[in-house]
């Protein structure tokens, strides 16, 4: 359809149109064209409409026929809206006598016509004017006179133009053109509002009979038109949207009969561009009533394409082809045996590329597309291209170039054959028209490129609008195209490149349909086997345990070509060169019970584990490995080898050769079929869900302890000597096996290391060993036996405590190819449970010099004896028995000093934190020092160690009257002591009676009851500590004996003043406060300390005696030095006056010995000197002194 | 009175993308709804994703392949429910359509509901505490058995 314009008639007067004004004016009229910015009220619309620019025909009024022959209705611009009369004429006289009639016949004529508005132009000159207005004020201008004439209503249809040739001035116009924008859509909007008022009519007869569609159609459509006649698109589309939700009514009503067939197939139907309104003359069809379904749509989706062209909508013009193909092309299927013969997919095909073509023409045209706009419209451009691609694939299946299997047949249609109707015969002599499917049909290397080259397109179209996902899709399709034309490697390629895409979404069906193809891709390539091709069939797995229930998208039976799969995975893995690990894969599912037991002859550990074996088939495993690690990440291996693991539930009992112990958690599993290794981390864990565990904590696993398998004890030796090397006591019972070889390794933290090379074999034990730098072998050692062996270390005094891995790897003579292990850790306490100090104490015999004064008993002592005095204490809380300290010269040390101990007052002594035991020795030295040094041996124990003796024995005694099993003791031993460990209040009354009170209610369990009970009432007799009870420790400290140059002895002897009555012997004369003694200071020294050679020296020394004011008055030598030599008494006369009465000390002489004289410029050394006061504990007493006492008392005043 | 539309698949996808239920109704077109619920995902991302967000669950006609209508619906947490109904020449009323989405929604919402869910669903990675899990497990029993009763219930609707 023609764009028409909207017409404007104009006409003259006769006297202006002889003018040459007329010719200008009309110019100058139509440079003023096309109208801009028209504002249309419309009255039955709620909105107002803009129309940005209009085209208008000025056409004479007399030009336009009368063509009212036709009733079909056509747009409303095809008559004028507007008509204008031009008039100039200044001179009302003329204007009365001719004007005035011309224009009245104009208006007559004018105003018979319909809907079209009407508008009087007065041209004057622009000079003229104001003119006019003063001359002919009186009777009134021109155009008051025409107004007065002719405008009959309200509306004013009179304007004046001032305006002469060369007028440039647009304003003059303004008037002029406000008038006429106003006429024509005054006159639009009743003409429109007629038309509507039709199309309304029409519409409500659509039930009555006889009611045509197609004549509704041509009248709605004329409005339309009329619309885009005024650029009004969007009415212009609305006009087409309700047609067709019309005729979609009317079509779902089935009140069809005044419609032709659905389609009348015409030559080249299939191949015309879809979105060309005037590739048929459809108008003439539908007035004519001979309209098809196909062309009436195929015209309707034209002409809205065609609006939102002008709209610039491209993405909705394609959204709805799209919509029109597949839906209308679905109901062409219906028909199809009518149609020639690929008629749908050609026309589907052919309309599709063609409405991309003209959308991107139309695009070209406009401003360029940007952002999310540009990416939609690529989307919906790939859309139409999949589509097209989707008609190759049902061409393709139909024509036999493509096998009838999905993916191709994903386009392929389920419709139903058996239409309403019967279908008139195929025209034979029809055929497709569309040259490209012509070509593909015939040709099979044609139509797979027209595949190929139209996917691409379209994969282009999408990835442009960022469509991943439909681009993957199209990607296996061309991987399927490939895989059926035998290019096989490329399709591998993209078979094997896709499901990286489905993964990571967990799309499974789809990667696991892409992993499929991939694998039967390869085998019909006969690739080898090799890496690349387990890992495809290592995720196809994955896929298929992840997904077992749902519906597959494999073809065949799933079980048997997963049966087949797996069968082959076994072959190829065989022959890899090098194992392959993979991690973490869900085909099995391990779960650890906490089903463990011991063997009951071997040192095994059984663990039986539950294996869900996901695949449908069984599956031979080579070795199944399980790693528990225990804490200090020691780690055990379960193993089981060739078995068989069957579909679904698997309970397996894996073995570990290994005596050790304890609490446990896995930590990884690994199962191998031949080189191909699954492993399984419990830490890495990744895989939601999927992953070897089912639980996300750790199950703890506890392995029994039995009692008869090996065993290793570490202890410090019950001989400690302090100041050598520390050694360690390594026990290792053999329990039931004969071990032909053992080799242990110990291991330290924190820098103590073990010394292996010079270990020793305990004599207590048996076998024989061999040591070398990093661990210590043993050989042949027969069941039930143990090996002690004392292991030196390095200085660990630094620590209380040291933890010490075990490590053992053993094999019996029973079996020697299999290797044992034990793991464990030990800690031992190597700070010692006991200090000891000591105290020197030098003291000599007291002699009395003869000669002296005998009424003064003189002393003197002569320093031979040491008493050292040992105190031992307990460095933790534990209490200690010491059941005896011993003080022993070296045995091979040179006779001389003979020491005495003292008698302890009990045989056992027990140290406490808060009260240490002494131990007091005398060492009597003939020679002089002792050089040698002494050892003190101590004889001791911890209370607990006792305890446990204790319990043990008593026990052992009641089970062996009740005769029962040593297990039963070990088990209630293990009891009593878990008790007594809970509470320490038992401590004091055994410490103080012996006696052992255990709750008759403490839980120990049936079985052992009924030895419980003896025990208990064992325990709770009194029981002293007995030294027979259990072992002892021995700790043997060597002890230096002191040595001193100097040994003094220091004497105060007082002379008492001379009585004047003769006191009985041996009592010393009464002595009285302020009475004046004379003393004699008696310093006795000894060398007999000192080294040999130097006992003839001679020292110096200086005496100074102690100040004591508050009771002593001295007079005399205070201080004075003096000479030594071995066994020289110095004595020295002071006199002392006692200073009040009462049983006062004597002072104190200190001797201090003074540098030994020698070179200047040695420095000088002083001697080493011990003083002892040999008065220290005497006391003197002193009477008050006699006679008068003065008490003055108060006789009291007289008070006032 | 137009037809109710045919609804040959129902796919739940949950918000991290990965399929919660795929429910086919045609026997041997398996592939296909698959690759429609997994290109529908581009389409809802392109529809969610535009600087203006959809107010409404429902966003209407993803797009029309072959002889289906994709149609996608987004719960308020972002779980995806996709169907394809077969394409018909007739018009469908987005009514119907909504009402088929807000059963689905509904259906998976009790299922979703189930306390004693979790207990099967057991997941590895703390990271990852949603419910969602792989598509056709037997977990989603429920659920299923909830879709397969609102398809029989459109097909008893049609004639």
């Amino acid at each position: 359809m023609a764009n028409q314009h909207v017409l404007v008639t104009y006409t003259a007067a006769q006297s202006f149109q002889s003018s040459d004004n007329w010719i200008h004016f009309l110019a100058a009229l139509r440079s003023l064209l096309p109208l801009r910015n028209l504002h249309w009220k419309p009255t039955s619309r709620p909105n107002l409409r803009t129309v940005q620019e209009l085209d208008v025909s000025l056409v004479p009024l007399d030009s336009l026929r009368d063509e009212h022959t036709s009733q079909v209705p056509v747009t409303l611009l095809e008559k004028p809206l507007l008509n204008l009369y031009v008039l100039s004429c200044e001179d009302a006289e003329t204007y009365k006598t001719t004007v005035k009639k011309q224009i009245k016949d104009w208006q007559t004529s004018v105003n018979q016509r319909k809907n079209q508005e009407w508008l009087i132009i007065h041209v004057v000159r622009p000079d003229s004017k104001n003119v006019d207005r003063k001359f002919f004020s009186m009777k009134g201008s021109v155009l008051d006179k025409i107004k007065g004439d002719f405008n009959i209503d309200k509306r004013d249809r009179c304007v004046q133009l001032p305006w002469s040739t060369g007028e440039q001035s647009p304003a003059v116009w303004a008037d002029l053109i406000g008038k006429i924008k106003d006429g024509l859509l005054a006159a639009f909007d009743t003409a429109v509002l007629a038309r509507e008022e039709e199309v309304k009519r029409s519409e409500g007869q659509r039930h009555m009979p006889g009611w045509n569609f197609c004549t509704y159609f041509i009248l709605k459509e004329s409005l339309a038109s009329s619309f885009e006649g005024v650029n009004l698109f969007e009415d212009a589309l609305q006009q087409y949207n309700e047609l067709e939700a019309t005729f979609m009514n009317v079509l779902g009503e089935k009140n069809m009969s005044w419609f032709g067939n659905l389609i009348n197939p015409a030559p080249k139907d299939d191949s015309l561009p879809l979105l060309s309104p005037s590739k048929k003359s459809y108008r003439e069809l539908i007035l004519a009533n001979t309209i098809s379904i196909f062309d009436l749509r195929v015209y309707l989706l034209a002409r809205q394409s065609m609006l939102l062209n002008k709209m610039q909508q491209p993405i909705e013009i394609c959204r709805k082809a799209i919509l029109f193909l597949s839906t209308f092309g679905k109901r062409l299927r219906e028909v199809e045996m009518a149609l020639p013969e690929y008629f749908v997919e050609s026309w589907i095909f052919s309309s599709a590329l063609s409405v991309v073509d003209q959308c991107d023409a139309w695009a070209s045209s406009w401003p360029e597309l940007e952002g999310i706009a540009l990416a939609r419209y690529n989307a919906i451009k790939g859309e139409l291209l999949e589509l097209a691609k989707s008609q190759l694939d049902i061409l393709g299946v139909k024509v036999g170039h493509l096998p009838p299997k999905p993916p191709f047949l994903m386009a392929l249609q389920t419709v139903s054959t058996t239409p309403s109707s019967p279908l008139p015969e195929r025209n034979p002599s029809q055929r497709i028209s569309k040259y490209e499917i012509m070509l593909a049909i015939g040709d099979i290397e044609a139509f797979y490129d027209l595949y190929c080259t139209i996917s691409n397109r379209a994969i282009d179209a999408y990835v442009k609008a960022g469509r991943r996902k439909f681009a993957l899709k199209l990607h296996g399709c061309l991987a399927a195209l490939d895989n059926h034309r035998g290019r096989l490697s490329n399709a591998l390629a993209i078979f094997s490149s896709l499901p990286a895409h489905y993964a990571p979404h967990m799309w499974t069906s789809l990667e696991s349909f892409m992993l499929s193809h991939a694998i039967d891709t390869h085998a019909v390539l006969q690739k080898p086997r090799d890496r690349e091709w387990i890992h495809l069939l290592l995720g196809f797995l994955k896929t298929y345990v992840n997904e077992p229930t749902s519906e597959s998208l494999i073809s065949h039976d799933i079980n048997e070509y997963v049966t087949k799969l797996v069968t082959a995975l076994r072959e190829a893995s065989e022959k890899l060169d090098s194992d392959l690990p993979h991690l973490d894969h869900p085909i099995m599912a391990l779960e650890i019970t906490k089903d463990t037991r011991c063997s009951q002859d071997e040192d095994l550990v059984y663990l039986t584990v539950l294996i869900h074996n996901r695949l449908p088939c069984d599956v031979h495993v080579d070795k199944i490995g399980v790693v528990l690690v225990g804490e200090d990440t020691t780690r055990l291996k379960f193993t089981a080898e060739f078995t068989k693991l069957v579909s679904g539930r698997n309970y397996l009992v894996l073995t570990c050769p290994t005596s050790s112990h304890g609490t446990y958690v896995h930590e990884s599993v690994e199962i191998r079929i031949a080189r191909l290794h699954f492993q399984w981390n419990r830490k890495s864990g990744g895989g939601a869900g999927d992953a070897l565990t089912s639980r996300k904590h750790a199950i703890p696993v506890h392995l029994p302890r039995n009692p008869e398998s090996l065993d290793v004890q570490l202890c410090l030796p019950p001989n400690t000597a302090l100041g050598t090397t520390p050694k360690l006591h390594l026990t290792i019972s053999s329990g039931r096996n004969d071990l032909a070889t053992a080799s242990v390794r110990l291991s330290a933290p924190a820098g103590v290391t073990f010394d292996f090379v010079n270990s020793e074999l305990h004599s207590e034990g048996v076998g024989e060993i061999d040591t070398s730098e990093d661990g210590i072998s043993i050989f042949n050692v027969p069941s039930n036996s143990n090996v002690i062996i004392s292991v030196p270390h390095s200085d660990a005094t630094r620590f209380r405590a040291i933890k010490i891995d075990v490590s053992i790897t053993y094999k019996t003579v029973r079996d020697p190819a299999l290797e044992w292990t034990l793991r464990t850790s030990r800690i031992v306490t190597v700070a010692l449970p006991i200090a000891v100090n000591v105290e020197d104490f030098f003291r000599g015999e007291r002699q009395v010099i003869p000669g002296l004064d005998s009424s003064v008993k003189l002393r003197t002592m002569f320093v031979t004896r040491l008493f050292s005095r040992f105190t031992i204490s307990t460095t933790t809380q534990q209490h200690v028995r010491i059941l005896s300290a011993r003080l022993l010269s070296a045995p091979d040390a040179e006779q001389g000093a003979k020491i005495f101990g003292c008698h302890p007052s009990h045989s056992v002594m027990t140290a406490v934190p808060d009260r240490p035991v002494s131990y007091i020795f005398c060492i009597e030295s003939d020679r002089g020092p002792v050089s040698d040094p002494l050892n003190l041996v101590i004889s001791y124990r911890l209370l607990r160690e006792e305890v446990e003796a204790l319990v043990n024995k008593t026990v052992e005694n009641a089970l062996r009257q009740l005769s029962q099993e040593s297990d039963v003791g070990t088990k209630l031993v293990q009891a009593i002591i878990e008790y007594l460990e809970c509470d320490a209040s038992w401590v004091e009354l055994y410490n103080t009676t012996g006696e052992l009170i255990i709750p008759s209610s403490l839980d120990v369990g049936e079985e052992l009851e009924e030895a419980f009970s003896p025990v208990q009432k064992i325990l709770s007799q009194p029981n002293p500590p007995s030294p027979s009870l259990g072992p002892w420790r021995e700790m043997t400290i060597p002890v230096d004996v002191p040595k001193m140059n100097i040994v003094a002895d220091a004497w105060i002897a007082i002379q008492p003043p001379p009585q004047t009555e003769e006191l009985p012997r041996n009592q010393l004369p009464s002595i009285y406060a302020g009475q004046a003694l004379s003393a004699t200071v008696y310093i006795t020294a000894s060398l007999h300390w000192n080294d040999p050679e130097n006992k003839r020296q001679r020292y110096r020394m200086r005496y100074d005696v102690e100040e004591r004011t508050k009771d002593w008055l001295i007079c005399g030598r205070k201080r004075g030095d003096f000479l030594v030599q071995d066994k020289s008494t110095f004595s020295v006369c002071l006199t002392l006056i006692a200073l009040h009465h009462g049983h006062i000390e004597l002072p104190k002489v200190e001797v201090k010995p003074l540098p030994l004289d020698g070179e200047e410029d040695v420095p000088k050394v002083l001697p080493s000197s011990d003083t002892h006061q040999s008065h220290g504990a005497e006391t003197v007493l002193v009477l008050p002194r006699g006679g008068r006492s003065t008490f003055i008392v108060s006789m009291g005043t007289k008070r006032v | 009175m137009p037809q109710p539309p045919r609804l040959n698949a129902v796919a739940l996808i949950s918000p991290q993308n990965h399929p919660i239920l795929i429910r086919t109704f045609q026997k041997g077109d398996e592939l296909k709804y698959h690759y429609v619920a997994h290109t529908s995902l581009d389409v809802i991302e392109e529809r969610t994703s535009g600087k203006t967000k959809p107010t409404e669950c429902y966003l209407g006609l993803l797009y029309v392949m072959d002889d289906v209508a994709a149609y996608g619906y987004i719960t308020p947490l972002k779980v995806k429910i996709v169907i394809a109904l077969a394409l018909t020449d007739s018009v469908v009323r987005d009514a119907d359509v909504v009402m088929i989405f807000k059963a689905l929604h509904m259906a998976f919402y009790e299922a979703v509901s189930n306390p004693f869910l979790k207990l099967d669903g057991v997941s590895e990675s703390t990271a990852d505490y949603s419910p969602y899990q792989a598509v056709g497990s037997m977990k989603w029993k429920r659920l299923r058995q909830a879709v397969d009763e609102i398809h029989r219930a459109l097909c008893a609707y049609a004639p």
